[in-house]
């Protein structure tokens, strides 16, 4: 097994409240994870772990074969593990050029007119171009998300963690960001935090799921959607007690 | 409210509503420069001193607008380094015996030292916890100089070395530096937002986790920032204090001077270049009016210039620097970054106008078509 990300009985707790638990997975570029589970089962704490934010008790994250340790956050984004928020987390004050700019500078460590250009381009990926001087404080939601995967893309990510980011969109602007995150897919690879079944199953090509965090079940979308533990997971009692 | 406002607003704006070209610019800065150095022969040196702290008062908020307004680093203790700056000098001076302007650049060298110390400690602390462990540090430093009766303790010292200089040409000089450096703390920092450092440092002050998550080493550039603030605040305390030919612990890392820097920067407008520029004429304007032409002493001043800060903060808390700046030909110093290619994004502009793909209709002003 060599993939692009390997995370091998990544462990974390608080106290008494379990956030992982043996989580272990390996993702390739061209590939999408999806991840699902009750609140509280641990994914964005996986995502915490991932991007260096908390550190693990336990196991190991290796990245393009290399172990990651307590390596920081900003030394993690550099490498190409960018995560997009579930709240869209713009630079306010700066235009939606200068986010993407910064992203292209320090994520991507360029510099002059490589980060410039590298900018306009994603802008243009991104759908973008035509807000490039409006201060990022002042989009509207959809383009907030577009902005967040923007930063990510400029950043050179190779693994990007999606944290649902479909959350409190319409449902024409989920297809939309759907179509986005397809896209990207070609040449990321992909963890997508998402409670929107339909959104997930349009991308991934396999679905985590967790519960006290444990990765309990993997599998190909539609096999993870329809399986009773699934079932049982969301709705809080076993499939055969109504049966 | 919008009367005083509107009223404020023409007497700050009055002097044009064109933009300045760049030939208008440059010929003010010329008539600047000769200005400063003609000023000592053409003004009294009450006038001398009085310009002299001015331009000193905003060199120090300068440096703390880059700390608030661009690092997201509220000092309440930025006092400790005008003081350091001062006692540094001092005793440089007084030990080396040589004049003390020989020895300024000691002062910024010492603060920046310390500085990049107690950052490894007060980092640790966010937002007001930054905010008290900085006066917290400001006051005990204060203390050990207090009770050093080596450094003069709670009496002060004064400056002998400064008879080394010729006395003719002491108040000229700390015009001409003070000027120096007000000039050098405005387009330093300019330059240093126009870094690849100052992009960080916006991106830090807006979201540090957002930051750090594309890539920014968020501490690193906060770092910088308070070093580079610790050294401005020292030389411009070095100056202030030689001026006064005597520093004392009580004078020196008086809280005032963080709550002048605070008031001017608040007033004028945080996170922007010009701001603090048009705090400091406002501040002394006030300063003078209440003092000199309503003879108020001087803790009655200090509660005229704390209730207009708090009227600034509670009307305009992005200062008045955003009122005017359209009358002014917009900013001065900006450091916003612009696309490289024009062409493109007016291009781009052009194609989502076309397809209406915009919710706020960018581009479309009424009667386009």
């Amino acid at each position: 097994m060599s993939g692009l990300l390997e995370v091998a009985g990544l462990q974390k707790r608080f106290g008494a409240i379990v956030v992982a638990d043996d989580v272990t997975f390996s993702l390739d570029s061209g590939h999408c994870l999806g991840m699902i589970g009750p609140n509280g089962a641990g994914k964005s704490s996986v995502f915490n772990l991932i991007a260096g934010t908390i550190a693990p008790d336990g196991g190991t994250i290796r990245f393009e074969g290399q172990e990651l340790g307590r390596l920081p956050p900003h030394l993690r984004a550099r490498r190409g593990i960018v995560r997009a928020f579930q709240i869209p987390q713009p630079f306010p004050h700066l235009t939606v050029y200068e986010n993407v700019l910064a992203a292209a500078s320090f994520g991507a460590g360029r510099s002059g007119a490589g980060a410039a250009t590298a900018a306009l381009d994603v802008l243009a990926t991104m759908g973008l171009a035509a807000k490039a001087g409006v201060l990022a404080g002042q989009l509207p939601l959809l383009d907030r998300k577009r902005l967040e995967l923007g930063k990510a893309v400029a950043s050179c990510a190779k693994v990007l963690l999606l944290d649902e980011i479909a959350a409190g969109l319409t449902e024409p602007e989920v297809e939309e960001l759907v179509a986005l995150v397809r896209n990207l897919k070609t040449s990321h690879a992909i963890i997508w935090i998402e409670h929107i079944p339909h959104a997930l199953r349009a991308v991934a090509d396999r679905i985590m799921v967790l519960h006290f965090g444990r990765n309990v079940l993997e599998g190909r979308p539609a096999d993870v959607m329809t399986s009773r533990l699934v079932r049982e997971i969301y709705m809080g009692f076993r499939a055969d007690d109504v049966a | 409210m919008t009367q005083i406002r509107w009223r404020a607003l023409q007497a700050v704006a009055g002097l044009g509503t064109r933009r300045p070209g760049r030939v208008y610019r440059w010929s003010i800065v010329a008539v600047c420069v000769l200005a400063v150095i003609v000023a000592p022969w053409v003004i009294g040196e009450g006038a001398q001193r009085f310009l002299s702290e001015a331009m000193l008062m905003l060199a120090m908020a300068q440096m703390w607008n880059l700390l608030a307004g661009y690092a997201g680093l509220v000092s309440m203790g930025q006092q400790v380094f005008v003081g350091l700056g001062a006692y540094g000098l001092f005793f440089a001076s007084i030990s080396l015996k040589v004049a003390p302007f020989w020895v300024l650049p000691l002062a910024p060298l010492l603060c920046a030292a310390v500085a990049a110390i107690v950052a490894l400690f007060m980092f640790r602390l966010r937002e007001a916890y930054f905010a008290i462990g900085t006066w917290v540090f400001s006051e005990v430093v204060s203390l050990l100089i207090s009770k050093t009766e080596r450094l003069g303790g709670e009496r002060g010292v004064g400056l002998p070395t400064a008879r080394l200089v010729d006395p003719r040409w002491l108040e000229p000089l700390t015009f001409w530096i003070s000027a120096a450096i007000a000039v050098a703390s405005v387009f330093g920092t300019y330059a240093l937002l126009r870094s690849r450092v100052g992009l960080g440092l916006m991106t830090v002050r807006d979201n540090d986790v957002a930051a750090a998550s594309i890539g920014v080493d968020v501490w690193r550039n906060r770092f910088i920032a308070f070093v580079i603030a610790a050294a401005g605040c020292g030389l411009a305390g070095a100056v202030s204090f030689t001026a006064t030919l005597y520093v004392a612990p009580g004078f020196a890392f008086d809280p005032n001077w963080v709550v002048a820097m605070m008031i001017i920067v608040i007033i004028g407008g945080i996170g922007t270049l010009e701001g603090p520029i048009l705090g400091v004429i406002i501040y002394f304007a006030l300063r003078e009016t209440l003092t000199v032409v309503f003879g108020l002493s001087a803790g009655w001043y200090l509660i005229g210039l704390g209730m207009v800060a708090i009227a600034a903060i509670l009307f305009e808390p992005d200062g008045l620097w955003p009122l005017v700046r359209g009358r002014l030909g917009g900013d001065w110093l900006s450091v916003r970054r612009e696309p490289p290619t024009p062409p493109r994004i007016a291009a781009a502009t052009a194609a989502a106008a076309g397809v209406r793909s915009s919710p706020h209709g960018l581009g479309a002003t009424p009667g386009d078509r």
